[in-house]
């Protein structure tokens, strides 16, 4: 009898162990069916959050994409722009300039002292509207890309001595000495003929304009296959500090009086632009208060590229 | 700028009494063809004009000028076409042709070129050396060619 107890009990304590047991499973296996849900939540958000991620990264190259070929596109019409413009602007210049300068030789008839100094004033207007034109163009073309330099032979010495004539009713104005030295071996340059008359024209409308007293000194020697062209001038210089902006676009360093003297300030950035092309380079010295001198070195033939 | 204003006074005084050369000026715009005809005129010239391209070919058919002054942007037919056209005509090959264009673009000289154009005048014209440029491509023509 108390055996048959004993191993009634002892079934009995086997069963709740079992049953707890079972419920302990249950409630692990619940815990870990919770898990498992909040497992695959997480891995189905991460997975939504992979694909958005995608989606917006696939639009952002679309959006660039898209913004470069705006940017090219605007890039030609600009450049369509300007071509137009150039031409637009140059078409009543043609009339401005032309009939003023008929009126001026007296073609139509005889002028008195009066309309000979108005006409000159519109005269020199127009040109410089013309000169200001040009610039534009000219850094437009070179920040595209696009400026193509020419070569021909011609004759440098020529080349200067017409700039020289050019200027020298300036300088005279002016009352300054306009001194010219070109050595005796300098003759023919194979390079854009246009283009370096308009390099030496400009340095030596600069030293022209920001001299006030004193010489201009223009020369030119040939050095190890190079022309070596050099415009030296007595007139108020540059800072140390403002030496590397000048050939910088748009940089018409503030002299103190703001704008005292006109120009794009286009010039010089051109000029070195242009020499680059050229194979050639620029460099000045200059003093403050004293004088500023700019170097030219051009490849006597053509450049090697 | 008076010592040079009479120059050309001067040369066409000269030359024109007996023969004048006779000049086509195609161009569409009112002033500029006023401007041009006028300082030809007054040089001596006698001035032909045409207002587009197509006209301009016909009036050089018809009057055979001695040298031609081609504006290249021209209702119809451009300059360049013209030129070309021109070009292909045997009795009018050796005609001198001069652009005279406010086209300044990198280029643009060197495309009249290969259309056919003998020279090359950019607008704004400058009229002080404006009759010598003109003068200069009779020049050669009456060197090179066999007279008018």
């Amino acid at each position: 009898m108390l055996m048959a107890l004993l191993i009634f009990a002892a079934q009995a304590a086997l069963i709740a162990a079992l049953f707890f047991n079972l419920v302990r499973r249950r409630r692990t296996e619940r815990v870990l069916m919770v898990k498992e849900q909040e497992l695959q939540k997480h891995r189905d958000h991460l997975e939504a959050l992979v694909e958005e991620r995608t989606q917006q990264l696939r639009m952002s190259n679309m959006e660039m994409m898209q913004a470069k070929e705006h940017a090219e596109a605007a890039d030609q019409m600009k450049s369509a722009f300007l071509a137009t413009m150039s031409h637009e602007l140059r078409t009543p210049l043609n009339s401005i300039i032309g009939f003023t300068g008929i009126l001026l030789q007296g073609l139509v008839g005889p002028l008195n002292d009066e309309q000979r100094k108005q006409l000159q004033m519109v005269r020199t207007s127009a040109n410089h509207l013309l000169a200001l034109i040009s610039d534009i163009l000219d850094i437009s073309e070179i920040e595209a890309g696009k400026l193509q330099i020419s070569r021909e032979n011609f004759d440098l010495r020529a080349a200067i001595d017409k700039i020289v004539q050019t200027c020298r009713p300036l300088t005279e104005k002016k009352g300054l000495r306009l001194e010219v030295a070109i050595a005796p071996e300098v003759g023919e340059l194979y390079s854009d003929a246009r283009r370096v008359e308009q390099i030496i024209l400009n340095l030596l409308s600069n030293a022209v304009k920001f001299t006030d007293a004193g010489s201009i000194n223009i020369s030119c020697v040939a050095a190890d296959g190079n022309y070596i062209i050099r415009v030296a001038d007595t007139g108020i210089g540059v800072k140390k500090e403002n030496i590397d902006e000048m050939f910088k676009p748009f940089r018409q360093i503030d002299t103190g009086i703001n704008r005292m003297y006109e120009g794009t300030g286009l010039g010089l950035s051109i000029c070195k632009k242009l020499l680059e092309l050229m194979g050639g380079d620029i460099r000045v010295e200059s003093e403050w208060q004293r004088g500023t001198t700019f170097t030219v070195s051009i490849p006597a033939k053509g450049s090697q590229t | 700028m008076a010592a040079g204003d009479y120059v050309y006074g001067i040369h066409t005084g000269e030359r024109e009494s007996d023969m004048k050369s006779r000049i086509l000026v195609i161009e569409d715009n009112e002033q500029n063809l006023y401007l041009v005809k006028f300082i030809l005129e007054k040089n001596g010239y006698e001035v032909c004009e045409a207002r587009d391209g197509r006209e301009g070919i016909e009036m050089a058919e018809k009057i055979k000028p001695d040298l031609i002054l081609l504006d290249i942007q021209l209702p119809v037919m451009d300059g360049y076409a013209v030129a070309r056209t021109l070009r292909t005509k045997p009795d009018l090959a050796t005609v001198p042709i001069v652009a005279v264009t406010s086209y300044a673009m990198a280029g643009d000289r060197e495309k009249t070129i290969a259309a056919g154009c003998n020279g090359y005048i950019e607008k704004p014209i400058n009229p002080d050396t404006f009759m010598q440029q003109v003068e200069q491509q009779l020049c050669l023509r009456a060197d090179g060619g066999e007279g008018k």
